[in-house]
């Protein structure tokens, strides 16, 4: 067993669902930053477990440090901003997750295929209406369009459907396909563009006999 | 559903609509002849199976048909795997005759395959059942069924639509000494079941943590990771190991409590329910890749009837009571349950392929008019389901009850990550009340590798 682990109870991630949750800015980003790039797990462990109120501020400080030499302390830097994003959308925090939406937003644009990756993908647990345009641009990004479309999937509500049709009109190949299996995941009806989640692809090298 | 074979509609088309789907149900280009969808899957006494996964429970699974074939009861046909090295072994294991395939996709064009043993890493469950169902074959699925709830009611959906007989690998239901305890707490032998206390040890935590890296030669990353996003391979990921993490795995409460909470709803009879919270404490890994709580304890609260299951990792375990059968039959008592009635308790140890249970339920007599409870043939899970595959029954870990098993897995890891209590309707199967935590009950999948 991982001696080093810390213990994470519901009331620590965050107080759940309370309206009287600590403010977002409760814990200092600069203080969580200085704690993720410590070498040390039983320092950086905690950090970035306890995240959670550090908030919209901490954000884009902690996507720089996803691509660190040191591995752990990127990985660290990632899963703060799940536990973040996490703990600003519990119900009855709804400036809370527009603060942090609006912070995955602008990492949308980032210079690191990785960051923009992550991002939309949290968007897909906490984004709304605001957070489809930029999320939409990406289906054009050869290094993340995949994870937009599945990240648009996820969002509720006509925007995200419009979005992804839109791109379906103008995609190709086996993308345009993938649009089309959005929508109908998302109830839509799609008459073109059949799945061809069937179809084998992959040859082994490996023989009978 | 409208379908046609690929070949034939590639050969007209190339790309085109192959006609009005129901709403919200993909047109498929598939395998499966179009209007084949009219009669079930084959039934005939010896089945062609082929084995999709073949390392680790998928070996012993492979094992186990190969036995079978030499009493002449199957014919093992295909293997699959997307390790090369794990592939060659599996079709040396065949004496050279079962063809392989990296992609199990060939397996399901094939018309004559009858069923499919699904023994891959947890993430694939899912759209491999949908898969094989969709081209008309019956499946046996390791478990847990699934990784979110969306997968688990897709998996439902394709097993009834297309008359396939699906089952769960949660084989300790279908064990000696489970339906021994079943049949005494069916029959109100300690009153009725208020709370059941399940135990078992930790998940262990990736203390050796290494770089991402190039994948080895023999393994097709991009197909092992399929449905999920794309990252870059981790020697942290496999082989066995992927049930360390959520994604791919779940840690323990799904890697064992896919058996320990499969037996509780069982014997409660709950296979058709679900609880109406759920809330969970743990501790996670500070470090590495491995993300699954290392400790954890989650409380199901269901009603109507009211009762509490309680996933303790690690628990209290309760030492087995004949230490002799301990050594000699190497019980793992490290896991297992307490089911407490109003009258008494009942203690069941284990719960996969082992399960055991006190001697006042072995020795239980079912009295004139006693409850009755399923019985697998000759206690043997594989069994039960050709038995189900033959005569349309339902197996004793059918997929209904594979996924109702597999939610609770999930719902106990879901309210760890967003670190609150959660809420469920048991009857509409989601979670209320919580926006952030409904979009978790799926995870869209990379295509192709979709539901």
């Amino acid at each position: 067993m991982n001696t080093g682990s810390s213990i994470l109870t519901t009331a620590a991630i965050g107080l759940a669902g309370s309206a009287s949750a600590a403010p977002a800015d409760a814990v200092s980003a600069n203080d969580l930053l200085t704690r993720i790039r410590s070498t040390d797990d039983a320092v950086r462990g905690p950090a970035w477990q306890g995240a959670g109120p550090a908030g919209a501020p901490a954000v884009a400080p902690l996507a720089d440090l996803m691509n660190d030499a040191d591995f752990e302390i990127a990985r660290s830097a990632k899963r703060a901003i799940e536990v973040i994003v996490r703990h600003a959308g519990r119900p009855g925090a709804a400036r809370e997750r527009e603060a942090v939406q609006a912070a995955l937003v602008r990492l949308l644009k980032h210079a690191k295929a990785n960051v923009r990756r992550h991002a939309v993908w949290m968007l897909s647990e906490v984004g709304d209406d605001d957070a489809v345009g930029p999320m939409a641009a990406l289906l054009t990004d050869g290094e993340a369009r995949e994870d937009a479309r599945c990240a648009l999937t996820r969002i509720p509500g006509a925007k995200a459907t419009k979005a992804l049709e839109g791109a379906m009109r103008t995609a190709s190949g086996e993308f345009q396909v993938a649009l089309a299996d959005s929508l109908r995941a998302r109830g839509e009806k799609v008459s073109d563009h059949p799945t061809r989640k069937l179809v084998p692809t992959r040859q082994t090298r490996v023989t009978a006999g | 559903m409208d379908r046609i074979a690929r070949r034939s509609f590639l050969q007209r088309t190339g790309v085109a609509a192959v006609g009005a789907a129901a709403l919200g149900v993909p047109q498929v280009v598939s395998a499966r002849v179009l209007g084949s969808g009219e009669a079930a899957p084959s039934a005939k006494e010896r089945l062609n199976i082929a084995h999709i996964g073949v390392g680790g429970m998928g070996g012993g699974h492979l094992g186990y048909m190969l036995a079978r074939q030499s009493r002449g009861d199957v014919n093992v046909v295909a293997v699959c795997d997307v390790d090369e090295g794990r592939l060659a072994a599996a079709v040396k294991s065949t004496g050279g005759k079962a063809t392989p395939y990296r992609d199990y996709r060939y397996i399901l064009e094939r018309k004559d395959v009858d069923a499919v043993v699904i023994a891959t890493p947890d993430h694939w469950h899912a759209c491999q059942t949908v898969h094989a169902c969709e081209s008309g074959k019956h499946v046996y699925v390791e478990k847990p069924a699934c990784g979110t709830i969306e997968e688990g009611k897709a998996m439902v959906r394709a097993a009834k639509a297309n008359r396939c007989c699906v089952q769960v690998g949660s084989q300790g239901r279908s064990q000696r000494e489970a339906f021994l305890a079943h049949q005494y707490i069916a029959n109100g032998m300690i009153g009725r079941v208020h709370t059941v206390t399940c135990w078992h040890y930790a998940t262990p935590s990736d203390d050796n943590p290494v770089a991402d890296s190039e994948p080895p030669a023999e393994l097709d990353w991009d197909l092992w990771l399929g449905p999920l996003p794309w990252r870059p391979f981790n020697r942290r990921y496999l082989h066995g190991v992927f049930r360390w993490l959520l994604e791919s795995g779940g840690g323990q409460i799904r890697d064992r409590g896919a058996h320990v909470m499969s037996n509780a709803l069982h014997f409660m009879n709950a296979d058709h329910t679900g609880p109406v919270s759920i809330e969970t404490r743990g501790r996670v890994p500070t470090r590495g890749l491995w993300d699954s709580a290392i400790e954890m304890e989650v409380t199901y609260q269901f009603k109507n009837p009211d009762w509490t299951l309680i996933w303790a990792q690690p628990g209290k375990m309760v030492p087995y009571f004949d230490r002799d059968r301990v050594k000699r039959e190497g019980i793992r008592e490290s896991y297992g349950a307490v089911y407490q009635g109003e009258k008494d308790q009942l203690v069941v140890w284990v719960g996969d392929g082992q399960v055991y249970t006190e001697k006042k339920a072995v020795d239980y007599q079912l009295p004139a008019g006693g409850v009755e409870v399923p019985k697998s043939p000759r206690f043997d899970h594989h069994e039960d389901w050709f038995e189900g595959i033959k005569t349309g029954r339902k197996t004793i870990m059918n997929v209904e009850a594979g996924v109702a098993t597999a939610f609770l897995c999930v719902l106990g890891n879901l309210s760890l990550i967003v670190g609150r209590k959660l809420a469920w309707d048991p009857v509409k199967q989601e979670i209320v009340g919580d926006e952030a935590a409904r979009r978790l009950m799926s995870r869209p999948q990379r295509y192709p590798y979709v539901l």
